[in-house]
């Protein structure tokens, strides 16, 4: 049973490169990647979530709002009952928010330079210790 | 429906696909012939516009009754996974309580459907969902499927298809309930639709399939789909064509489930020592099959008596 991820873009930025790159390099790691595109709103981002069953959600910010955008994304998966699907982020992310993104329960942050299988590594393992 | 009903819900669909058995062996008692729900399939060739046009049907339907949506896209051959895109389309409705909607991937079942599709009708069936959507991409002969499962297939083609309407005449032509010519903002529109009436003329059943030109970005002429749609559905109910409709899906199930079974216990059942027996042609493997199968047919037919 391939692992279930929803990609998704909050945020008012436009670019979507990056979060195409990450879905299709998922994809190619044999995993159901569920593409939502730009400017996703977290309640929006919750909610196909849990219709989509996945195991996890990808997030990617250009746009400098992560920090408030990725917790929120984490409490209302809380809110909804849903704090077993996992989120990591990704984009433009200064190093100093890291520790409090992850403090905010977000498991892994990737900032440009990270490699590809990097991200596929992570989320398969942080899919596996949920099982 | 709230969060907590659409995530048990999503689950229990994961676990259908996961081939999981009791939840297979559960759902599948569940009743498919409820007459007042209309499963609709969608189909064309990618880039037509359906899930663009899907959001219509979806915003216009919800109005009337409970929604679900199951978008069906390939998986990679290569890796086994998939990209599922349909719901770039539909984001706006993504927090409707009465609009539920599922990327499935097709994980490798040839004819652009899950394997699961009709045992997850019978479950969003008796979820209480009046609508129940499919949208499957259809390129060619190979995948028509979706006309099995459907009560109404519509046929998604876009303007200046030009030569290509005839190859496509050959395998999704037949399977129209209803056409749209969507993009008919783009030029060519009223050409596409002359030739699919044409088509439609042809066709030898009772019922004409109307051609409808939608400009599925815009919303324009999606309420006149939503009105064939359910003519269409009356014309079924008042006919007495529902019923066969529902045989045909469930009987489709059970061809999918059986011969995926045996496909994936054959591959497991025939390994080296099997091959390398076979490749020396000294056993009559086709009649041990066919003894297999007719057990197999035998229990089936005591399940009808
Ligand atoms: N011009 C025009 N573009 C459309 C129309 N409907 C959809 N599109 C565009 O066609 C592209 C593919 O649409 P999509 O719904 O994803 O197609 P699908 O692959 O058939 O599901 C998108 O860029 C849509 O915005 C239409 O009526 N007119
Ligand atoms: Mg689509």
């Amino acid at each position: 049973m391939p692992i279930r991820v929803l990609i998704a873009k909050p945020g008012l930025d436009g670019h979507d490169r990056g979060a195409k790159v990450v879905a299709r390099t998922l994809r190619d790691a044999g995993m159901e990647v569920i593409y939502t595109g730009l400017r996703q709103s977290p309640a929006q981002i919750v909610e196909a979530a849990i219709q989509e069953d996945v195991d996890i959600i990808g997030l990617s910010c250009l746009s400098g709002a992560h920090n408030s955008l990725f917790p929120k994304v984490v409490s209302l998966l809380k809110e909804k009952g849903a704090e077993d699907i996992k989120v990591f982020g990704g984009g433009v992310i200064p190093d100093s928010d890291i520790p409090k993104l992850k403090e905010a329960g977000i498991v892994h942050v990737f900032t440009p330079g990270s490699s590809l299988e990097k991200i596929v590594a992570a989320v398969r393992d942080c899919v596996q210790d949920n099982e | 429906m709230n969060s907590t009903d659409f995530r048990n819900l999503a689950r229990t669909i994961s676990r259908l696909e996961d081939n999981h058995r009791e939840t297979v062996s559960r759902i599948i008692q569940l009743p498919l012939d409820r007459p007042q729900c209309h499963i609709i399939g969608i189909t064309g060739p990618p880039g037509a516009g359906k899930s663009t046009l899907c959001n219509q049907l979806l915003s216009q339907l919800s109005e009337k009754g409970k929604v679900a949506i199951l978008m069906v896209d390939p998986a990679s051959p290569f890796s086994g996974g998939a990209i599922l895109g349909d719901r770039i389309r539909l984001n706006h409705l993504a927090q409707h309580p009465g609009i539920y909607a599922r990327s499935l991937s097709n994980r490798g079942n040839p004819g652009g459907v899950s394997r699961w599709v009709v045992t997850i009708l019978r479950l969003l069936m008796d979820k209480g969902f009046d609508y129940l959507v499919v949208e499957t991409v259809g390129a060619g002969q190979s995948e028509v499927k979706i006309a099995s499962i459907a009560d109404t297939t519509v046929v998604v083609a876009v303007p200046q298809l030009g030569d290509d309407i005839q190859t496509a005449k050959a395998g999704m032509m037949e399977i129209a309930d209803i056409f749209v010519v969507n993009k008919a903002d783009l030029p060519g529109s009223e050409k596409t639709a002359n030739m699919l009436r044409e088509v439609a003329m042809d066709s030898s059943g009772q019922w004409k399939p109307p051609v409808c030109q939608t400009v599925a970005t815009s919303g324009e002429g999606c309420q006149q789909l939503v009105e064939e749609i359910s003519s269409h559905h009356t014309y079924l109910v008042d006919n007495n064509l529902l019923e066969q409709k529902r045989r045909n899906a469930a009987r489709f199930e059970l061809v999918e489930m059986s011969s995926w079974l045996l496909h994936r216990q054959l591959e497991e059942l025939l390994g080296e020592r099997q091959g390398q027996l076979l490749v020396s042609g000294q056993v009559d493997l086709y009649s041990r099959l066919e003894k297999a199968y007719e057990a197999f047919i035998n229990s089936l037919s005591e399940v009808s008596d």
